[in-house]
């Protein structure tokens, strides 16, 4: 056999099978379980919304490429879908359709493109959105509904009011209202703990985020109260969207610090920051402020928590 | 350059907010309603026309090395009678507005606008100029504000315009802060974008 | 417990079709090529002329530089041409072109050598004339390693039988066929080097080759086999040192300074070949392998013997879409099959499009698993980005020059960036930047 033709290219010559498309359906696979059991415990109304979220984040996506001249097949890289996804898990279960559509734009939009698109958005784009969605409609935002869509309070509302809180059992399996995409610890658990296993995200983010948020609240006083050490943690790190944060955004790979003991400082300045507002703060949650105050840190914490390399040891001359 | 053409550069292609991004900082504070920025945009306006005549008038007269203090002494004589006049003829828009009259002192464009022509041009062109500018800076402070309005508050120059659309819910990002800055640079980005296209 | 180093990937190794095959004698071919430059250092300089005739194993070329080594003829024949020849490097080197006549008639200098009888100089002596050289792929002069700079006591030989490229079982074979041969040479190498205790690094899944050298070693307690956990880049040099010694290389220091040299398995086997026969390095076992390959397998190959009539001899059963000499990871793909096979040719692939699909660039994602896989702890997307756009000072900051190019981040990055060409280009802006001023 002749050889005619011989490519030429630089080593290495083989290549994993990894690639940003394989890590986003990884993610929205991890996170169908909590998906799944917003619908059967809400009803078929939340379907459209956990719907319209990628939809329209993907469509928004593709548009905007089209007009930046850029090829469109990037939109359909699985992390607008995700994205949307996101968004959608972020709002109440009474949520009108168009807070989804809107917030689905705006994070697409706003909090992506105008920075140039994945892999240049310094805050995580759906809860960017989440973040201008709860200023411009605090009331719509904060419609908390029970299975049915009858309105009622979210437990970390009802812990700020002093009122009676669900049990334990039914924070984990998600037995409460909340966002769409917090309700079932349980089924985020094993989501995470999937993509943590298939090394798509770092286990230290969610792990020193919530190990923090459980420590202060446990030592803190809340507002109000003088005694320390007699905080609920369980209680904090069952309820809210702590564990939907720590898992799923925080993790974030674009806007988390690539440094490994970066991301040790990101998950503790998240859970510092949410434990403070959770307990002394305005609002009753405050992990989506967290995460996005870490977000504008993480530059800085990258350029500070550098590592030693292989061949920093000592007698280096 | 013909006398039209100065008069218009301030509009489009020397914006001041747009192109120049001078003067943003009265841009974002008192773009939430267009009657504001309509006000804020007049009372720059009437400041900068004044300043650019008087300082073009003396410009032979301003030693080089203190021109800059000279140029404040100006603006700041215009925009004290600007201030007095709205307090006692449109005393609502003047509460509102508050300190940021004041501030038109300090207005980047104003100070730009004498140090780079006034002080180099005639009278007649001097005038043209500041008018503008002026009528730059006035038009750009109503788009950027009357998007604000609309979606923040469903009104424009306080007028119900959505009446067509009576489930339109506010959104009150739009009359904070952050409404201003995402509002200001998508304009800027959108005619950035458009003057791309056009070379 | 098999040991490691921190970072690193598990490439498919696809070394099952090689690796339980015997080691075939290659025919010689009708020419050889044989450059004069085989090793990293200065070019040696032509010892024979057109029309010559040169005999087996007989010196063809040398050089005064402090750090080089001979060639020889690997075959018996006229010199038909001295002139610059494809190199698998990539370049064009000047190589003596010999025409076989078939009769091997030996150099009558070459004599078998007894190491009992000869002291640590004259082994060093020897090692630098037969021509020995690291043959793991690296290349480097093995008599220039085995001094230590002043100040430094060596205190461990380490023979790295690793071999963690995948397709590769040249040095899996050498292992399991000679180890007598493998622990000789690794005798002499302490002898050299006057050091006491001698390791050999074998990764755990070739079992076959991990008990022929406890045979070969039986109750010496002067040599130790360390098991190695399955992970490229096992074989690179810091890694294996990490792994068997817990100790690292400093920043642009070499092994030696620490007191320890490394050497290739199939090197340590040359040596004791070459003591044993008289006869210098003048052939070296290959993996043949890729999908295009019709009987792969490990081949004793003389010197000079080109890919081509590697290739011509074992099938090729479509055309091959890459020709690599050396493994998939670190190897360097051929323009053309007319190369030879040098001292430091571990391995000819001739890889077909789905073995070596070509992927498209995109934008980082800043997902750090290059990060978390650098064997050196550097921050190869970084320097990548920095290099891409000429800023070398940041480059070097985030440790462009720690890289040795293994290729782990390019392996795992999800949006396909070639992160080692991009750091090659910085190294290369950072040298010029230096020697400019």
């Amino acid at each position: 056999m002749e050889i005619k033709k011989l490519a030429v290219s630089s080593s290495p010559h083989l290549h994993s099978q990894n690639s940003v498309r394989r890590a986003m359906l990884w993610v929205l696979a991890a996170l169908a379980p909590a998906s799944l059991f917003a619908v059967y415990y809400y009803g078929f109304y939340v379907l459209v919304l956990l719907v319209a979220g990628p939809v329209v984040a993907v469509a928004s996506e593709a548009l905007i490429l089209r007009l930046r001249r850029k090829p469109i097949t990037a939109a359909f890289d699985g992390s607008a879908a995700v994205t949307g996804l996101l968004l959608a898990l972020n709002v109440p279960a009474g949520a009108s359709w168009w807070l989804v559509v809107i917030g689905a734009l705006l994070a697409i939009g706003i909090g992506k493109q105008v920075f140039g698109g994945i892999g240049h958005n310094p805050f995580n784009p759906a809860l960017a959105a989440r973040a201008i969605l709860v200023v411009s409609w605090p009331e719509r935002m904060t419609r908390w509904v029970g299975p049915g869509l009858v309105s009622s309070a979210t437990p970390l509302a009802e812990y700020r009011a002093g009122n009676l809180v669900p049990s334990n059992f039914d924070l984990f399996f998600g037995f409460r209202p909340g966002s769409l995409g917090e309700m079932s610890v349980f089924l985020l658990l094993v989501g995470g703990i999937t993509l943590i296993y298939l090394e798509i995200i770092d286990w230290k983010i969610p792990v020193s985020f919530i190990g923090t948020v459980a420590f202060l609240t446990w030592v803190l006083p809340r507002e109000g109260q003088t005694a320390f050490f007699a905080g609920d943690p369980i209680f904090h790190v069952l309820s809210g969207g702590l564990i939907l944060g720590a898992f799923f955004m925080a993790t974030d790979w674009t806007t988390s610090p690539i440094t490994k003991r970066g991301r040790v400082v990101m998950g503790v300045g998240a859970g510092i920051i949410t434990a403070i507002i959770r307990l002394y703060g305005g609002l009753p949650e405050g992990v989506t402020f967290a995460i996005l105050i870490m977000n504008a840190c993480t530059p800085l914490i990258d350029r500070y928590t550098l590592g030693k390399s292989y061949g920093s040891v000592r007698g280096a001359a | 350059m013909n006398d039209l053409k100065v008069f218009w550069r301030g509009i489009f292609d020397e914006n001041p907010i747009f192109r120049l991004l001078l003067g943003m900082c009265p841009a974002l504070a008192v773009s939430i309603a267009a009657g504001h920025g309509f006000g804020m945009g007049l009372a720059a306006t009437a400041v900068l026309v004044a300043s650019n005549i008087l300082i073009s008038l003396m410009r032979r007269v301003i030693p080089d090395s203190i021109r800059i203090p000279c140029y404040i002494v100006v603006i700041a004589t215009f925009v004290t009678m600007v201030d007095l006049v709205m307090a006692a003829f449109v005393p609502a828009l003047h509460e509102v507005l508050g300190i940021f009259i004041p501030l038109i002192v300090v207005n980047c464009i104003i100070l730009q606008r004498a140090e780079a022509f006034a002080a180099k041009n005639g009278v007649w062109r001097s005038t043209l100029d500041g008018l503008g500018m002026g009528v730059g800076f006035t038009l750009a402070l109503v788009l950027v504000s009357s998007i604000r309005e609309i979606l923040g508050s469903g009104t424009l120059f306080g007028i119900e315009v959505l009446w067509f659309w009576q489930s339109f819910e506010p959104m009150r990002i739009m009359v904070s802060p952050p409404g201003a800055f995402i509002v200001l640079g998508l304009l800027i980005g959108l005619i950035n974008f458009l003057s791309m296209r056009k070379a | 417990m098999a040991r490691t180093f921190v970072g690193g990937v598990h490439p498919p190794y696809r070394k099952g079709k090689t690796c339980f095959l015997p080691i075939e004698r290659l025919s010689a071919p009708k020419t050889v090529v044989i450059p004069l430059l085989q090793h990293i250092g200065g070019i040696n300089a032509p010892l024979v002329a057109v029309g010559e005739r040169v005999f087996f194993g007989q010196k063809i070329g040398d050089s005064d530089a402090p750090i080089a080594c001979p060639v020889h003829a690997s075959v018996s024949g006229r010199v038909i041409a001295l002139e610059k020849r494809a190199h698998p490097n990539g370049r064009e080197v000047l190589s003596v072109v010999i025409e076989n006549d078939y009769a091997d008639e030996v150099h009558p200098s070459v004599e078998p050598k007894n190491m009992d009888d000869m002291s640590p100089a004259d082994l060093l002596q020897w090692i630098r004339e037969a021509g020995i050289v690291g043959m793991g792929g690296g290349g480097f002069p093995t008599h220039a390693k085995l001094t230590p700079p002043a100040g430094v006591t060596l205190d461990a030989v380490l023979l790295n039988g690793a071999e963690c490229e995948p397709y590769l079982t040249t040095d899996h074979r050498v292992m399991v066929e000679w180890a007598e041969d493998v622990v000789l040479g690794l005798r002499c190498l302490m002898k050299v080097t006057g050091v006491k205790q001698g390791y050999i690094g074998v990764e755990v899944n070739k079992q076959d080759a991990v008990a022929e050298l406890r045979r070969a070693v039986a109750s010496a307690r002067d040599i130790q086999i360390v098991p190695l956990a399955v992970k490229y880049p096992q074989g690179a040099e810091q890694q294996l040192i990490q792994a068997c010694l817990n100790r690292r290389v400093p920043k642009g220091r070499r092994p030696v300074h620490i007191g320890v040299v490394v050497n290739n398995v199939h090197t340590a086997q040359s040596i004791a070949h070459s003591l044993r026969t008289g006869l210098p390095c003048v052939e070296r076992v290959v993996t043949v392998d890729g999908a295009s390959v019709e009987r792969p397998g490990n081949v004793l190959v003389r010197i000079g013997t080109s890919f081509a009539d590697v290739l011509t001899e074992r099938g090729l059963t479509s055309e091959p879409y890459k020709l690599l000499s050396g493994g998939p990871m670190m190897g360097i793909a051929m323009h053309t099959p007319a190369v030879p096979v040098c001292k430091c040719t571990s391995g000819i692939l001739a890889l077909s499009r789905a073995e070596s699909p070509a992927t498209e660039a995109m934008t980082c994602v800043r997902c750090a698993w290059c990060i978390d896989v650098c064997p050196m702890l550097i921050y190869p997307t970084l320097i990548a980005q920095y290099g891409e756009r000429g800023r070398t000072e940041e480059a070097e900051k985030y440790g462009a020059l720690e890289c040795h190019e293994c290729g782990a981040c390019t392996y795992v990055c999800p949006s396909h960036i070639p992160l080692v060409q991009w750091i090659r280009l910085a190294k290369s802006d950072i040298y010029a930047r230096r020697n400019r001023g």
